[in-house]
């Protein structure tokens, strides 16, 4: 009987058997509370932020950059709607298959390791955010993008906002480009206000009038669920437009240039000389600064940046070259106000020059005779200013030219500007550790030897001749408007003013417009009914010994440099003009025709009348 | 036992306790089963109908007579086991498993029922073969055998969630039943070794759950997903959680299986881990009351059979609850009464209501007289 009945009184081993289960029991939930208490209590901040990141994405609103016009209020620079591929990283599923859909539907080069990389960071550092893949889609492929969605989780199409410059190259140099703020931007933008794929002006205007242009970027703040798909908006920031920048350049005269410097390389730039305001400034060969706002492929940016001809250098404020016989009229303004050379001094000419055993020819072979100082600034009569040159010494000749502007920063807002070199001999001594020679100052009276200066040094030079001594700060931009709508105006700005006597201002405008009038060598760039001014120069690249040979003869590398700045009218000038053409041969015949056309172009609209005259 | 005296000695405490687990369920069933915000209700009145259900079952069983259970418990489990092998041969195939048998609108899961049929049997076969002093490894080798059959079967299916509750129930047993420490530690012993073997047998899924268990950023889109989904909701919960509603990880589907095994989750990021503490002493009270009767139970069969049902429930409890906050791989197992699902919602009150029936034996009077109940007289 005892042991059929199973009451378990006598079993005090099962409730201690029990209890320890109980035990058990109390300490797993212990644990679990604790677990619980770390991941809520301790770690919540944590997770709380990446449950947030799960579910909302901030999708980008670009501001539109704000527009660069014209003198005449057209858009040279704007922006406009474009179709772009963006990645949103966390999205993507298996980049490799995405990339290669991609791929046949985009002409984006799959293997381009740049933008898979880019992505490829991204997913890892900043999953977050998006990323432009390509820009500027056309519309068959982004109806195909949209019709393979599926296939295309992390990828998808927005329309954005892009650059556009309606004159392609031929604002090139001045405007310049946008590209993709760098890493490095980005850090550098104090305020984090460069996000990710913002574009940034990176060279000319674009760079230095970033701060005005570049808008403030707003943003949609999206509920997504777990696939990915919007949800809802929680929030929205809307993004507030860049200012605009208004220039003194002019769109048709721009093109003019561009069109009569042609192929060639080189630099045309024009000036209104009593304000400094440049009109136009082109620099050959240029670049599409299009391509650069739709991104530029490596291979693109390779090709310019390897060309001889180095279209991605501004020649009009970069390059220097020997001004040749640009230089002349100031050497004969430093002979005339140094009171060292009056205008009627006759100089004989029998084709050359002796100095000791050295001679220096004269262009013209078999001489000019006697010449005094307008018939030799007419006819560019070499020996006259080798003369010239070596009784007025570097140092009067330097004087002059730096004051009116050459071998200067002439401050213009543009960015890279580098400044030529007018020698001296204090600059020799220093440089080189030798003493001036004679025959340097011979060869400094036709613009060769150590000068060298830029075509944007040579229009304000030459600016300076024609106001008689006015030394004006060339200015491209004219006004701002800021994108909080203040506006900031750029008035002209007089560097200084030379004490020049009058007369001799007088006398050497005469000469300049006998240059081209009075059978001299810038004939070739007379107007009709505008009496213009200006000196050819023609700066040997090198110097060939013997013969004389023509300058078409050479191969391309070392013909001559063809220079020709003038301006216009001569007793009340409007414009001043500076063409230089690389390797362009003679300068009557290769850049007077550009400053002509320029020039032609700039009175078309401007009738130059007597209410005109003495007009400023 | 008359119906009033049944009703007399009814454990309320023990069903008002699995109530408010059921209340807690429905509202956060309601949360778990919205899609992008809006509520969806249908799974809500199931989920009602099930507790409804669940309640006559805990009250069908209650009322059986006493002993009758002890007395059905073997035709029980070899009736579950034939539903076993039913479910491998018709059953329905979801997520690549047969755990279900379709009846009519609701999908039944006999490994579920199993869970209980197997404490029953066990609770009947340690009430016979208890001594003083200790069972000995002769008399536990059979009970292995008991549990062997339901454990492959569901195995099998696959569902070694499911398999290895029995395993707990049977070492949860033998502690309450008093095997002798010396063959517990030799089973344990064994069953560590076994692992190695087990890893053997394993699907490829089943490995890759192991391992993304052990690092989930392995593999964060994949394997390793459910795991950290789910300890972003759990831990982005906090301290007082989002308010209910307004989770995000459920709503907008970072969670898998929001509303069945990773039903926790959704609670835990609404309520946060005042909420969470408060459900855990919910839990904690009824493993209480089950140990409670557990000690108090005048009968053996009694004694083991609530300690059977103690540990089922404690099985449940923490494997999910550590599943959900990634102390432990990702497998099936409901969370009781608080989880969607029919099967679960029936075991666990028909398992509360035996030991409810169970615990009236604890009124009776000793010695063999009265209303006592002998087994075997």
């Amino acid at each position: 009987m005892t042991g059929r009945i199973r009451k378990r009184e006598q079993d005090p081993d099962i409730t201690r058997r029990s209890r320890i289960l109980l035990y058990i029991a109390l300490g797993v939930f212990a644990l679990l509370i604790g677990r619980l208490y770390w991941l809520q209590v301790v770690e919540s901040d944590r997770y709380r932020m990446l449950a947030e990141n799960n579910r909302l994405r901030l999708r980008t609103v670009r501001a539109p950059r704000g527009l660069i016009l014209d003198r005449k209020g057209r858009a040279i620079a704007e922006t406009q709607g474009s179709f772009d591929l963006v990645c949103s990283p966390v999205d993507v599923k298996d980049l490799q298959a995405e990339i290669s859909l991609l791929g046949e539907i985009v002409e984006f080069d799959v293997d381009d390791p740049e933008v898979v990389d880019k992505i490829r960071s991204a997913m890892r550092s900043n999953p977050y955010s998006s990323i432009t893949v390509a820009r500027d889609l056309r519309f068959e492929q982004v109806s195909v993008i949209e019709f393979n969605r599926e296939a295309l989780p992390g990828f998808s199409v927005l329309v954005e906002a892009t650059r556009s410059y309606p004159y392609g190259t031929a604002f090139a140099h001045v405007l310049g480009y946008v590209g993709e703020a760098s890493p490095e931007e980005m850090e550098r933008s104090e305020d984090g206000s460069l996000a990710m794929g913002d574009l940034i002006g990176k060279y000319g205007l674009e760079r230095l009038m970033d701060n005005v242009l570049r808008g403030v970027n707003g943003g949609r703040k999206v509920e997504v669920d777990a696939a990915g798909r919007d949800q809802r908006l929680v929030e929205e920031v809307p993004s507030r437009a860049g200012g605009a920048v208004y220039t003194s350049l002019d769109a048709d005269l721009q093109v003019t240039a561009q069109d009569a410097l042609g192929n060639r390389a080189g630099a045309v730039i024009a000036l209104a000389p009593r304000t400094g305001e440049v009109l136009a400034f082109y620099s050959g060969p240029a670049f599409d600064p299009n391509a650069f706002a739709r991104g530029i492929r490596k291979a693109d940016w390779q090709a310019l940046n390897t060309d001889p001809r180095k279209p991605m250098q501004n020649k009009g404020l970069q390059g220097t070259y020997a001004p040749g016989s640009t230089i002349k009229p100031f050497l004969a303004m430093t002979g005339l106000e140094e009171k060292m050379q009056e205008k009627e001094k006759q100089v004989l000419c029998p084709g050359s020059f002796r100095l000791g055993n050295r001679v220096f020819r004269c262009w013209r072979e078999k001489g000019h005779g006697a010449v005094d100082m307008y018939r030799a600034i007419v006819q560019s009569c070499d020996v006259y200013f080798y003369t010239l040159g070596l009784k007025l010494g570097p140092d009067r000749v330097a004087k002059l030219e730096k004051a009116t502007g050459l071998g200067t920063i002439t401050g213009i807002d543009l960015p890279g500007e580098r400044k030529g070199l007018v020698p001296t001999t204090e600059w020799k001594r220093t440089v080189t550790k030798e003493r001036w020679y004679d025959y340097e100052s011979v060869i400094l009276g036709i613009g060769q030897g150590a000068v060298h200066l830029t075509p944007l040094e040579m229009a304000i030079g030459y600016a300076t001749l024609a106001t008689g001594g006015e030394v004006m700060r060339p200015r491209v931009v004219s006004k701002v408007i800021e994108k909080e709508g203040k506006v900031r105006t750029f008035p002209p700005e007089m560097l200084r003013k030379l004490p020049w006597n009058p007369e001799n201002v007088d006398f050497i405008r005469k000469a300049l417009a006998g240059v081209v009038n009075d059978y001299g060598t810038g004939g070739s760039a007379k107007l009709p009914g505008i009496v213009v001014g200006g000196k050819t120069g023609t700066a040997q690249v090198a110097s060939v010994k013997g013969k004389m040979i023509k300058s078409e003869d050479l191969p391309y590398e070392i013909r001559d440099h063809a220079w020709f700045v003038a301006f216009a009218p001569v007793d009340d000038p409007q414009i001043v003009v500076a063409a230089l053409v690389e390797h362009g041969g003679h300068g009557g015949s290769a850049a007077a025709p550009i400053v002509k056309s320029v020039m032609q172009e700039f009175f078309r609209t401007r009738p130059v009348g007597p209410e005109r005259k003495g007009g400023a | 036992m008359t119906l009033p005296s049944k009703w007399a000695r009814m454990d309320w405490p023990l069903l008002l306790n699995a109530l408010a687990l059921c209340a807690i369920g429905l509202l956060n069933v309601y949360s778990g089963t919205r899609v992008h915000g809006v509520p969806g209700t249908a799974l809500v009145t199931k989920q009602l109908a099930w507790i409804l259900l669940g309640v006559a079952a805990f009250f069908a069983v209650y009322l059986l007579s006493d002993g009758f259970i002890e007395e059905a418990a073997n035709g029980f489990f070899i009736a579950v086991l034939l539903l076993l092998v039913v479910v491998l041969l018709v059953g329905r195939v979801r997520g690549g498993a047969q755990r279900w048998i379709a009846l009519g609108a609701f999908n039944l899961q006999p490994s579920e029922f199993a869970k209980i049929a197997v404490t029953f049997a066990l609770a009947k076969y340690f009430s016979r073969t208890y001594r003083y002093g200790g069972v000995g490894l002769r008399e536990v080798l059979p009970a292995i055998g008991l549990v062997l059959a339901p454990f492959l079967l569901v195995a099998l299916q696959p569902d070694l969630g499911s398999a290895g509750v029995f395993l707990f129930i049977l070492a949860g047993m033998a502690v309450v039943a008093c095997v002798r420490w010396k063959v517990l530690a030799l089973f344990g012993t064994a069953g560590a070794a076994a692992v190695p073997v087990l890893w053997f047998f394993m699907k490829e899924y089943q490995r890759q759950r192991v391992l993304t268990f052990l690092n989930p950023e392995l593999d964060p889109l994949g394997a390793g997903y459910h795991v950290i989904q789910s300890k972003i909701a759990v831990g982005s919960g906090g301290l007082i959680g989002k308010g209910y509603l307004q989770g995000t990880q459920g709503s907008l589907r970072f969670l898998p299986e929001q509303h069945t095994d990773f039903a926790f989750a959704v609670f835990s990021e609404e309520w946060g881990f005042l909420g969470s503490f408060l459900l855990l002493i919910l839990f904690l009270l009824l493993i209480y009351r089950l140990f409670f009767l557990t000690i108090r139970s005048q009968d053996r069969f009694a004694s083991f059979a609530c300690g059977g049902i103690a540990v089922f429930f404690l099985t449940h409890i923490v494997i999910n609850m550590a599943m959900v906050c990634g102390l432990f791989p990702v497998v099936g197992i409901p969370l009781p009464f608080v989880s969607y699902g029919g099967s679960s919602m029936l075991t666990g009150m028909m398992a509360l209501g035996a030991a409810a029936n169970l615990s009236r034996s604890r009124f009776t009077f000793q010695g063999g007289g009265g209303k006592g109940r002998v087994i075997g007289s």
